[in-house]
């Protein structure tokens, strides 16, 4: 990231990221706020996580990644399907769940972006290692506790 | 009174039908739609009152999904349930003849403040 307009871009996105997820997941998760706080330091979710991006693409293209465990995907999609510990919950549905936060996430990062951007639709990977390379802002949040990583990385007129 | 409530997302899907219920039209019909082009076909056939749809979908998008309406002659209250709640959107969303654009993160309040004007 050499330049100036995308590091102050970078910046403003990576500041409305924890305002956004606590917005997300009190209107629609929690029911009430305060469950999603701020993290401080590093999370270990390399192995065995939930992966779910979006892209927005346009004069400057942004990827925001969501990750967490797969205990926390599924607490997650149980609480946006409102179902019982005990009811079962597929695969497809905990993707579908995550990849909805990732559409949120997204869909409010765009509305920062220069006008002509446009949003990609979820892609989400279960039981998946990393594979992208380092991003340039990664949010620790911790959900009732647990954690859960977005990361953004932001490229000027490059592929994502 | 009936709705169709078109969004890729099944679980998404469950959220909106459920946020109508808390908003207080709970007496409403339902029906489904996985993108715009089921949506499409279903609200020719259904005749539903209200579509609420989502704007990023596959096969057909919420925009085109609300153009191909009012190109077959329908003119169904349209309200967008989005991610994307730019002005911009917005503007494209109004100009197209929506009548609202519901921006997600949502609840209740946020249903009932859009839909409360146009459906008692």
């Amino acid at each position: 990231m050499t330049d100036t307009t995308t590091e102050t871009m970078t910046e403003t996105l990576a500041r409305s990221v924890l305002p956004i997820a606590q917005d997300l997941f009190s209107a629609m998760i929690d029911g009430e706020p305060g469950l999603l706080q701020a993290g401080t330091g590093t999370a270990d979710l390399a192995a065995g996580s939930v992966r779910a991006r979006v892209d927005i693409v346009g004069p400057t293209s942004t990827r925001a990644e969501v990750v967490t465990t797969r205990p926390t995907a599924d607490r997650i999609a149980r609480a946006l399907l409102q179902m019982a510990d005990d009811e079962p919950l597929s695969g497809e549905d905990v993707e579908d769940a995550l990849g909805e936060v990732a559409n949120v996430v997204g869909g409010n990062l765009k509305g920062m972006l220069p006008e002509g951007s446009s949003l990609t639709l979820p892609v989400v990977e279960l039981d998946e290692p990393a594979s992208a390379p380092a991003a340039d802002h990664d949010e620790l949040l911790l959900w009732r506790g647990e954690p859960l990583v977005i990361s953004l990385w932001t490229m000027n007129g490059e592929e994502l | 009174m009936k709705v169709l409530v078109a969004d890729d997302s099944r679980v998404m899907r469950q959220i909106v039908i459920r946020t109508l219920r808390q908003a207080g039209f709970s007496a409403w019909e339902v029906v489904q739609a996985g993108d715009g082009a089921e949506g499409l076909d279903t609200t020719l056939r259904e005749k539903p009152d209200l579509v609420l749809s989502d704007w990023n979908m596959p096969e057909m998008n919420g925009i085109d999904f609300l153009r191909g309406l009012r190109a077959a002659g329908s003119q169904v209250p349209f309200g967008f349930v989005t991610s994307e709640g730019s002005p911009q959107m917005r503007e494209l969303a109004e100009s197209e003849g929506a009548l609202f654009l519901i921006a997600k993160p949502f609840d209740a309040d946020t249903f009932e403040d859009a839909l409360r004007p146009h459906f008692r």
